[in-house]
């Protein structure tokens, strides 16, 4: 059995930059989702909506395509009154994506549990890799090729989902944390977790590529600063970011992402210059902009 | 110890999330007769102070989490003592979340902050309907309603909840806040008060409502 370091998507993002799509959230919305409804339920209740997504995120050009189960664990279910799906919900996801793969990545989305680990909270370390246990595994059995933990804010509980990971399948596994500025150019989690204590956690753990993804009040150039903090911390292991099309404002009682398609190539050029490994978008970003980053990426390799 | 400098303990044991010290701070500021509203300001500016660090990015939620927990414990033991005093919670605050947003924790941070101020506070949870609003402000006779809103997605939703309730007639102040919310959204859509954070929504309720 290959080991993850020969796993062809890492051997692939060693010979040029991987383009990773973008909003899924933002796209379901355009799409009807009302807030507060669980996007995870369409898997199962609007696959074709899924699909559709996920093929218009391919043929913008993206090598990686994430399912729709940022709140997939049984935790964040609930809340919707749907854990007992939790299998169908992630196998049917994974499957989605794969139907519509043609050749891309499919890479399993695992988002925050929801709740606080113990002492700050009631759940313990082992109930924790329980919860992710069962949502891991069952994206693997819908055939996604690789897990993406994102939107973190705590290092343990990312350390847990990686771990978890790992030991159910010898799969890479991406790992991405949700920054906010925190005073004289340096960016912390909400948890207060810094740039450097993430980024070891996650390689610790057995990461095969760290970085951020989403965050709040982060404009392009907070990403640019951020990105170079990041490949610092990484030092030799790949590093990806997902920034959102800028950070939102509302309009005229409309919500704008402010980002335009060519800013953000702008931005994915300069990343690629930098040394980022996988590219993509976050809140926001739309297979227009996919299109774009990955045009700029492409011209200047 | 002289019971400014227990109190002034007891302030920094509550601002640091020690929750142990609180307690015996608290006990031995109760044993020592020290007057009720003393010791209620000395928690008050334990969760003022954690706030102010929030604020300035130098403290995060697992600091104001423990530093409320350790505030909760110690009002646990002032409680009796501000019952017997006649001390009786200076406001009602009714808060949640707003329609089609679930998440809590900004939410839970702000009623905290509000219970270390000694405000009465009912928690209505998440995902939270105008009507719910409406009825739960009527009903514990709110001075201050708290809409919190995680989701940008979810601003209209406070926007509605706001109307709603002017709407009613309620003369509740209204204090919006959450990661999308600006002042200049708050303004706009009728709200008498913003808070950046949790904790400058003790100091909002100040401005709003002076104490006495």
């Amino acid at each position: 059995m290959a080991g993850p370091s020969t796993h062809p998507l890492i051997e692939t993002m060693t010979q040029r930059v991987l383009l990773c799509d973008g909003g899924m959230g933002t796209q379901l919305i355009a799409r009807g989702l009302s807030p507060g409804e669980s996007a995870e339920r369409w898997n199962l209740d609007r696959p074709d909506d899924v699909r559709a997504i996920h093929r218009a995120y391919r043929a913008a050009g993206c090598d990686l395509l994430t399912t729709n189960t940022f709140q997939g664990t049984t935790t964040a279910l609930a809340q919707h009154g749907a854990a007992r799906d939790v299998d169908a919900i992630n196998r049917a996801a994974a499957s989605l994506a794969r139907e519509v793969a043609d050749g891309a990545w499919v890479l399993g989305d695992v988002g925050p549990f929801g709740g606080f680990l113990e002492p700050l909270g009631e759940t313990s370390a082992q109930e924790l890799r329980d919860i992710f246990h069962r949502q891991i595994a069952a994206l693997i059995e819908g055939g996604a090729d690789a897990i993406v933990v994102e939107t973190m804010s705590d290092h343990a509980e990312s350390r847990i989902a990686i771990q978890t990971a790992r030991q159910i399948a010898d799969l890479p596994v991406l790992a991405t944390f949700a920054f906010q500025p925190a005073g004289s150019g340096i960016y912390r989690t909400m948890m207060g977790v810094s740039v450097p204590d993430a980024i070891t956690a996650a390689i610790e753990a057995g990461a095969a590529a760290v970085g951020a993804n989403c965050g709040t009040t982060l404009g392009l150039d907070d990403y640019r600063r951020l990105a170079g903090q990041l490949l610092e911390a990484a030092g030799p292991t790949p590093v990806m970011l997902q920034p959102n099309a800028g950070s939102p404002e509302m309009v005229d009682g409309t919500l704008i992402h402010p980002a335009g398609a060519e800013e953000m190539a702008d931005l994915a050029r300069d990343l690629a210059a930098m040394g980022l490994r996988i590219i993509g978008g976050c809140c926001g970003t739309t297979p227009d902009h996919l299109r774009a980053m990955g045009q700029a990426i492409a011209a200047r390799a | 110890m002289r019971g400014t400098d227990t109190l002034d303990a007891l302030t920094a044991a509550i601002e640091h999330g020690r929750r142990d010290e609180a307690v015996a701070l608290m006990r031995a500021a109760v044993a020592a007769g020290e007057p009720p509203r003393k010791m209620l300001d000395a928690l008050a500016a334990g969760m003022a102070d954690v706030g102010r660090r929030f604020s300035n990015e130098q403290a995060f939620i697992p600091e104001v989490l423990t530093a409320a927990r350790a505030m909760k414990r110690s009002m646990a033991v002032l409680e009796p003592v501000l019952v017997d005093a006649g001390i009786r919670p200076e406001f009602t605050a009714v808060i949640g979340t707003v329609q089609g947003d679930l998440h809590d924790i900004g939410k839970n941070l702000v009623a905290m902050m509000w219970k270390g101020s000694n405000y009465a506070v009912v928690d209505l949870g998440t995902n939270v309907s105008p009507e719910t609003f409406i009825e739960a402000a009527g009903d514990y006779g709110a001075d201050v309603i708290g809409l919190s809103s995680l989701m940008t997605t979810t601003l209209p939703a406070m926007q509605r909840t706001v109307r709603a309730l002017r709407c009613a007639g309620l003369k509740a102040r209204i204090i919006v806040g959450g990661a999308p919310v600006t002042s200049s959204f708050a303004r706009r859509i009728g709200a008498d008060g913003y808070a950046k954070d949790a904790a400058a929504v003790v100091r909002e309720t100040r401005r709003l409502m002076p104490a006495g």
